[in-house]
């Protein structure tokens, strides 16, 4: 693994994080999220979880930015607010200083030996490891039930949301 | 540790802190479900790197995926709640979500 790659997307990410609160308009924090999610998927890959990241780019960076696309093309007034921009470009004005602070305190808690963390099994033995397909259709089956309990509890909670002549 | 580790959990925490803040900060409900997606995502990212650590990637992902599904179904059903709260009230700010006032 390249590791000056993953720093370098990593910086990507938390750029893209701060984009996602900074922007003023929410279609833009919801394409800084779409490409907070692929840079996401692209570190898991080449951490080795290929299919999780693929999960993330497909699902994440294009489902649930289609999601928030609609939610805000059908919820936000087509003529603009000056001052709603200025109150949000207030709020978040200070964001980009205090996270450079608690970055360096951060820094410096690891370099001064106060934060560690000790692998329990070193990157070499996943070789020796079980494999996705087992862990995912083998020892975690309770896992896929419980997902498509969530889907179906998510699907009716839609329906219902929608439905015709609802007070909801 | 090596500064890859150490970038991983800072980059994570710091995700963690951009989307508390957003949390704090922001009265728009769509931003609200925004800085949650930001917050998983930084959970995500940590999930990760505990596999890849530990050498159990299959269980990680595992986990990720599961969370995924969750994390969809939380941005679907939001995102729902928030239109069904622009048509009552014209409005996503969630200032104004004051009618269950007892």
């Amino acid at each position: 693994m390249n590791e000056t790659l993953v720093l370098i997307l990593l910086v990507l990410i938390v750029g893209c994080g701060l984009g996602s609160a900074m922007f003023r308009s929410m279609l833009h924090s919801a394409v800084s999220l779409a490409l907070l999610s692929a840079t996401l998927a692209i570190v898991m890959m080449m951490m080795g979880a290929t299919w999780a990241g693929l999960f993330e780019l497909s699902v994440c960076a294009g489902l649930v930015t289609v999601i928030f696309v609609s939610a805000i093309s059908l919820t936000q007034p087509i003529r603009r607010h000056p001052e709603h921009s200025e109150d949000h470009h207030r709020r978040f004005m200070a964001l980009p200083f205090i996270l450079i602070v608690v970055g360096v305190a951060m820094i410096a808690t690891v370099l001064l030996g106060h934060f560690a963390v000790n692998p329990v099994l070193q990157p070499e033995t996943a070789e020796t490891a079980a494999t996705f397909k087992e862990v995912f259709w083998g020892s975690r089956q309770a896992d896929i039930l419980g997902q498509i309990i969530v889907i179906l509890a998510g699907a009716f909670a839609v329906v219902i949301l929608f439905k015709e002549g609802s007070e909801a | 540790m090596s500064v890859f580790n150490i970038a991983v959990i800072i980059a994570a925490l710091m995700l963690i802190f951009i989307g508390l803040f957003m949390l704090v900060r922001t009265n728009n409900l769509i931003r609200v479900i925004i800085a949650i997606e930001v917050v998983m995502k930084a959970i995500t990212l940590l999930l990760i790197f505990a596999g890849y650590m530990n050498g159990q990637m299959a269980l990680a992902q595992s986990f990720v995926i599961t969370m995924i599904v969750v994390e969809v179904v939380v941005a679907v059903v939001a995102a729902g709640v928030a239109l069904s709260i622009y048509r009552r009230n014209n409005d996503t700010d969630i200032r104004k979500l004051n009618k269950l006032n007892g």
